[in-house]
């Protein structure tokens, strides 16, 4: 054996025994750490979505096998969390002991006190603190859940971006391809701009029609009444053409009409307002009453060749056969842009679509805060995060990015990951608005009226902005 | 007097449980209607400010839209689980083939939760995949979409109730029938009297109670319908089935506004229950004297 084989060897060795001996450490730290709350069982709330349900399927008794803590977590409906969740931190009842913090929603409870500061907590509990648990690890999405110090109030369990999703099977089709050159002069490839996303859309669904499938040219979230299609507006198409933060200028006194200073009713709104509801007049009959969970549907029954689509279905989409029909033939790219917007959103004034994501948090009235934050630490560490992203594709730490099994993953998913990872700085979570619902809920009914045609564009986005300002008034927002 | 102590202490758990799970919450739901209160608010705590709440209720034009709706379901849906219910139950006081079975089928209904027939109903009515626009559209080329046209919206809900609730008033009825004296009847055949006449002179004075019984479950019932709404159609499109306990919902739970909140549930509690009154002195009462 020659020399270098054996050192090779002997290398090789030294790194099994000494990751070996790593992983014993921590496995003894959890045991050890954990302890004296045997038998202790924390409850968690949170939404029914796949990264949720990893967490109630593998982690949770993954962690209770190894600490003897008991997990429950609730897996709900999107309202039912938030509903279920709040009563319970603002009663003080202590029936949660981790809550699950939509990224949208962090601002309301920080403003309201609910949350316990998980950094500070664990500085003055050092017997608890992991050492395999390092909030340097998490992505700059940690960042929506840290407060003006920098200090952490939920450790981030999902993130993704809402990405414009197409059909590489239509897209790369010669046939089609020539057709589509033919009709428009155009090569078909993904849209860069509106128009040209408007011409892909149309061309599909006439496509779909002449050719008797059930294929339409693009999704629509576009629920006459449900807050799915509000979030659609405003999260995904609004700052694509320039209007961010819902149009409303929170260091001009929180203005959200133009006459006031704000954006909410102004042309650029208007002209994204008018562009959406024309998609959503060629996108498939189930839009007008699609939520965010239908839309994934829509496009994993191969209806739509081209749309916006939640990152977290992304990944069923794109790889699993049993729910999906277009397994393989899904490509992800950045949404069509109008003028400008890019380079405001490199720049740091602007964004071009919605970075989503939740964390989960321990409330001030959790009664079990030693064995919650230790499952905090658990479910934050870099070991857990890979199989993770493959069963449900959302990524919260660095270093997943680079795990063999999420290399492989991402090629299936057509590069969703390296979009996150690369282009995941000109996407942005929701607003620093501790308002959040109740002006989202003040002005939905008028959203519903456009939806519906009852509203033009512009008159309904005029009143919108009225009612925001007047609910901003009530709520002493704005002065 | 030892009896009428005796009875009392009976009593006391029941009272003691009502006072604090019924009274004292409604108490503490008025206090708050005088309130403004949004824990979200710059200001999280209630700030007294006397009747303005229900000032503000008068012209809330969101609120008498969704009053206005909830009449309208309230008076199709009881009005017609009652014509049916009642034809349902005269067809199950004869004898056919397959009666047991067909009578266990309608009832099964009722044992579904309300969110679980939202949910069925949901997936049946879904434009592209529900079975109901799929035949309207390939029997009678008509287009259904409950997502865009509010009439449809309304009316499935109308007819989902139905669905839901008819088999209740049937059984009800039966019961009633079932428990009417034959004399009478025998009486007025002999005397000569048609069918209509039996109906309105006889029938339909002797089930009175049960009838009006029914309308008051119902009637209570259908104000607070919300989970089949909320699961069909989330109160769209626009606010074409934003029922009362939907909009109250709205403004209590995702916009947090427990003042005005409150306000609105003491003004529909106030209207149910003037409601119920109407409909006791107008059917009942005027009996009652003349017995």
């Amino acid at each position: 054996m020659s020399f270098a084989i054996k050192l090779g060897a002997s290398a090789l060795a030294l790194t099994v025994a000494a990751t070996a001996s790593f992983a014993e450490s921590h496995a003894e730290f959890w045991k050890n750490a954990a302890a004296p709350y045997q038998g202790v069982t924390i409850r968690g709330v949170t939404e029914s979505s796949p990264p949720s349900l990893y967490i109630r399927e593998v982690l949770a008794p993954e962690f209770e096998a190894l600490t003897g803590i008991r997990v429950d977590v609730e897996t709900t409906s999107w309202d039912q969390m938030f509903d279920k969740a709040i009563k319970d931190m603002e009663a003080g009842t202590g029936i949660y002991d981790m809550a699950y913090i939509e990224q949208d929603i962090i601002y309301s409870y920080l403003a309201r006190g609910f949350l316990t500061d998980l950094t500070g907590y664990l500085a003055d509990h050092p017997a608890l603190k992991a050492p395999s648990y390092d909030e340097a690890n998490f992505t700059t999405f940690a960042d929506y859940f840290k407060d003006a110090d920098g200090n952490l109030y939920g450790v981030p369990m999902e993130a993704f971006l809402k990405v414009y999703l197409y059909r590489t099977d239509l897209f790369g089709d010669p046939d089609i391809q020539s057709a589509f050159k033919a009709q428009t002069g155009r090569d078909l490839v993904p849209a860069k701009t509106h128009a040209e996303y408007a011409e892909i859309a149309q061309f599909f669904t006439e496509y779909g029609k002449a050719n008797d499938m059930d294929l339409w040219g693009t999704t629509a979230q576009a629920h006459t009444g449900h807050v799915a299609s509000w979030y659609e507006y405003y999260e995904s198409v609004a700052p694509t053409f320039g209007v961010y933060n819902w149009g409303i200028d929170p260091d001009n006194n929180y203005a959200a009409s133009t006459a006031n200073g704000g954006a909410m009713n102004g042309p650029e709104a208007v002209e994204a307002m008018t562009w959406w509801l024309s998609m959503r007049d060629i996108a498939p009959p189930e839009s007008p009453a699609s939520t965010w969970t239908e839309v994934g549907t829509t496009f994993g029954a191969g209806r739509a060749a081209q749309g916006l689509v939640y990152g977290e279905n992304a990944g069923w989409i794109a790889a699993d056969a049993e729910k999906s029909l277009v397994v393989g033939k899904v490509g992800v790219a950045l949404p069509p842009l109008a003028d400008g917007v890019l380079a405001e959103a490199e720049s740091g004034d602007g964004y071009i679509g919605y970075y989503d994501g939740g964390a989960f948090g321990m409330p001030h009235s959790s009664n079990n805060k030693e064995a919650t934050a230790l499952f905090l630490q658990y479910i934050g560490q870099n070991e857990v995060q890979p199989d993770w992203a493959v069963a449900a594709p959302r990524v919260t730490n660095t270093a997943t990015y680079d795990d063999p099994k999420v290399v492989a993953f991402n090629d299936e998913l057509g590069g969703y990951y390296d979009l996150i990872k690369d282009k995941g700085y000109l996407f942005a979570g929701a607003p620093a608005y501790p308002f959040h619902a109740q002006v989202r809920e003040a002005t939905a009914p008028i959203f519903y009226q456009i939806l519906l045609g009852d509203l033009a564009p512009q008159e309904g986005l005029d009143q919108m902005a009225a009612a925001a300002e007047a609910t901003l008034s009530e709520l002493w927002y704005r002065k | 007097m030892q009896s009428k102590r005796l009875g009392w202490i009976l009593l006391a758990p029941t009272l003691v449980i009502l006072f604090f799970f019924g009274v004292l919450p409604f108490i503490y739901v008025v206090y708050v209607s005088f309130h403004s209160w949004n824990p979200f608010a710059v200001n999280p705590d209630m700030v007294f400010n006397g009747a303005d709440n229900f000032r503000k209720i008068v012209f809330d034009s969101a609120f008498l839209n969704s009053v206005g709706v909830t009449v309208m379901f309230v008076f199709f849906a009881v009005l017609s689980e009652l014509i049916i219910g009642y034809f349902l139950a005269q067809a199950f006081m004869r004898d056919f083939p397959g009666k047991a079975i067909f009578r266990t089928i309608h009832t099964l209904p009722l044992i579904m939760a309300p969110i679980i027939v939202g949910s069925v109903w949901k997936l049946m009515t879904t434009p592209s995949i529900g079975i109901i626009p799929h035949y309207l559209d390939e029997w009678f080329g008509i287009s259904m979409n409950i997502g865009t046209s509010a009439p449809a919206a309304f009316a499935t809900i109308v007819i989902m109730d139905i669905w839901h609730w008819t088999p209740l008033v049937t059984l009800t009825l039966i019961a009633a029938l079932v428990s009417l004296p034959q004399d009478p009847f025998e009486q007025a055949q002999i005397d000569g009297a048609g069918k209509r006449q039996i109906f309105w002179h006889i029938t339909l004075p002797m089930i009175a109670p049960a009838v009006v019984a029914t309308v008051f479950i119902r009637l209570m019932d259908a104000l607070r319908t919300v989970d089949e709404v909320w699961m069909l159609t989330g109160g769209g499109p626009g606010s074409a089935t934003r029922f009362v306990g939907v909009h109250i919902f709205k403004e209590v739970f995702p916009k947090t506004n427990y003042g005005y909140g409150s306000t609105i549930s003491v003004i529909v509690l106030y209207l149910t229950i003037v409601s119920c009154w109407l409909l006791y002195v107008t059917m009942l009462a005027p009996r009652n004297k003349k017995d």
